[in-house]
């Protein structure tokens, strides 16, 4: 699962090469204005935005399918629930199924929004390494604290889940059923086993880190200033994301 | 218990993320209070919550679907203060790695499991009423019940959440009666991960005792 989350993006194309401050707030910006489009008019627009940041990034479509499938279950959810049972005026009548059009209205405009935000986020963290983007967060106001621990976190996700992963192994090949609830003392035991260990290994990580000048001082991000094109780029978006949150205002 | 992108409205989205960033101030707050060195902590607190991480992935059959474990329960227990921002953490992994969450829901997630997570945190600091005879049962006891509140709590949170603020059209009798459904769904997993917490306590009491006292 892990090895899923994790891709080496292309490095080359200009939404990689973005300076990084610009585009998380650029890309922000556009995710959260694609959360607050309610009017069926602007959908197109938004899914064709999202379309174009993805085809900008060159990542591959398989990628963004894989991204999409465990979210998408819970949209299926709602595929079921929202055009049958919610709102008055029946569509479409299959037996004693009937399609209603609110409900289908609100399930189209959710699964919009839900794939323009998914499609948009994978390009800003797809093309973006986890260290850069932290950097990029603090410098933006992320508190120290915040941002260390999402870096330390990040970095030992990856050994844990190999550490889980054999634990889990040599549970198994000692004849341990872990496919079944009656597993719950055994898992229970290895997760207590990892968090042990993990507090052992947090003790010398600090003791190393500690020697390493840890938190006497801040490092410094290398920063290169934004070029003519990083700012035409958070201009746009910024402009399209205002005019999609101003839409309503503006048609009336 | 997770809400996704694109279901709640932008002001929901923007209370969520107005509230979780209250109660991350005053999280920071109370663990600069704490410490001399906060960012001391910060490797062991990091550490535990890739952990929680790692274990929030392990599935358990509940027929006919299955569940995963939440763990907010376990970590209020475990980290204390810390628990919020590791839970903020934790979700924003989530939603970049896995899409589990949301990234505009990141706010309205980490207060529908974070805070839960602090209240089971003060339920666990209740043991220290326990006598050394009955200490054991007592830490056990507590950590079943710390781990099921948390997770009706948020259960209870995502489902009022969730069936309020998206169909608009949903009759009282159909929200209501959706709310309960989901609520009952979650009453497995509840008490799966109240068992799972209450072993996992009894397991450090016995080994490493001071990771259930210690607030790094």
């Amino acid at each position: 699962m892990l090895a899923r989350a994790t891709l080496a993006a292309p490095t080359a194309t200009s939404l990689a090469r973005w300076e990084v401050r610009l585009k998380l707030i650029g890309l922000l910006c556009l995710v959260f204005a694609f959360a607050g489009v309610n009017d069926v008019r602007l959908l197109p627009v938004m899914l064709a935005t999202a379309f174009v940041v993805y085809r900008l990034s060159s990542l591959p479509f398989r990628y963004l399918i894989s991204r999409l499938k465990v979210p998408g279950i819970f949209l299926v959810a709602l595929a079921v629930v929202l055009p049958l049972f919610s709102g008055e005026t029946v569509i479409a009548q299959f037996g004693p199924v009937a399609l209603r059009l609110e409900g289908t209205v609100s399930f189209v405009s959710i699964a919009a929004r839900f794939v323009s935000i998914i499609t948009v986020a994978t390009v800003l963290f797809a093309t973006t390494p986890m260290p850069t983007l932290v950097r990029a967060m603090n410098s933006l106001g992320l508190p120290p604290l915040l941002g260390d621990m999402l870096l330390f976190t990040y970095r030992y996700i990856f050994q844990l889940a190999e550490d889980l992963s054999r634990a889990r192994t040599a549970a198994r090949l000692r004849g341990a059923d872990l496919g079944s609830v009656r597993s719950v003392k055994t898992t229970a035991y290895i997760i207590g086993s990892l968090l042990i260990r993990s507090n052992w290994q947090a003790e010398r990580v600090l003791a190393a880190m500690t020697l390493r000048g840890y938190g006497a001082s801040r490092a410094r991000s290398p920063r290169h200033a934004p070029q003519a094109w990083d700012v035409a780029g958070l201009v746009a978006c910024v402009a399209l994301a205002a005019v999609l949150a101003l839409f309503p205002v503006l048609v009336l | 218990m997770h809400v996704p992108d694109g279901i709640v409205p932008v002001s929901v989205a923007a209370g969520g993320f107005a509230a979780a960033g209250g109660v991350t101030w005053l999280s920071l707050r109370k663990i600069e209070r704490a410490h001399t060195v906060p960012r001391n902590g910060v490797p062991k607190a990091s550490l535990l919550t890739a952990v929680f991480f790692m274990a929030s992935l392990i599935h358990f059959p509940v027929p006919p679907t299955s569940v995963h474990l939440v763990l907010s329960g376990l970590m209020g227990v475990v980290l204390g203060w810390y628990a919020f921002p590791a839970i903020l953490v934790g979700l924003f992994l989530q939603a970049v790695m896995f899409q589990h969450g949301g990234l505009t829901t990141l706010g309205v997630n980490a207060c529908i499991i974070g805070i839960p997570a602090l209240l089971a945190h003060r339920v666990f600091t209740l043991r220290t009423r326990f006598g050394a005879r009955r200490r054991a049962a007592g830490t056990a006891a507590l950590g079943f019940v710390a781990a099921f509140v948390a997770v009706a709590l948020g259960a209870a949170a995502a489902s009022l959440l969730i069936v309020t603020t998206v169909p608009a059209h949903l009759d009282a009798v159909v929200e209501r009666t959706a709310v309960t459904a989901l609520l009952f769904a979650h009453v497995p997993l509840g008490v799966i991960e109240g068992m799972f917490t209450a072993i996992v306590v009894l397991f450090l009491l016995r080994v490493q005792p001071g990771l259930l006292e210690e607030r790094f």
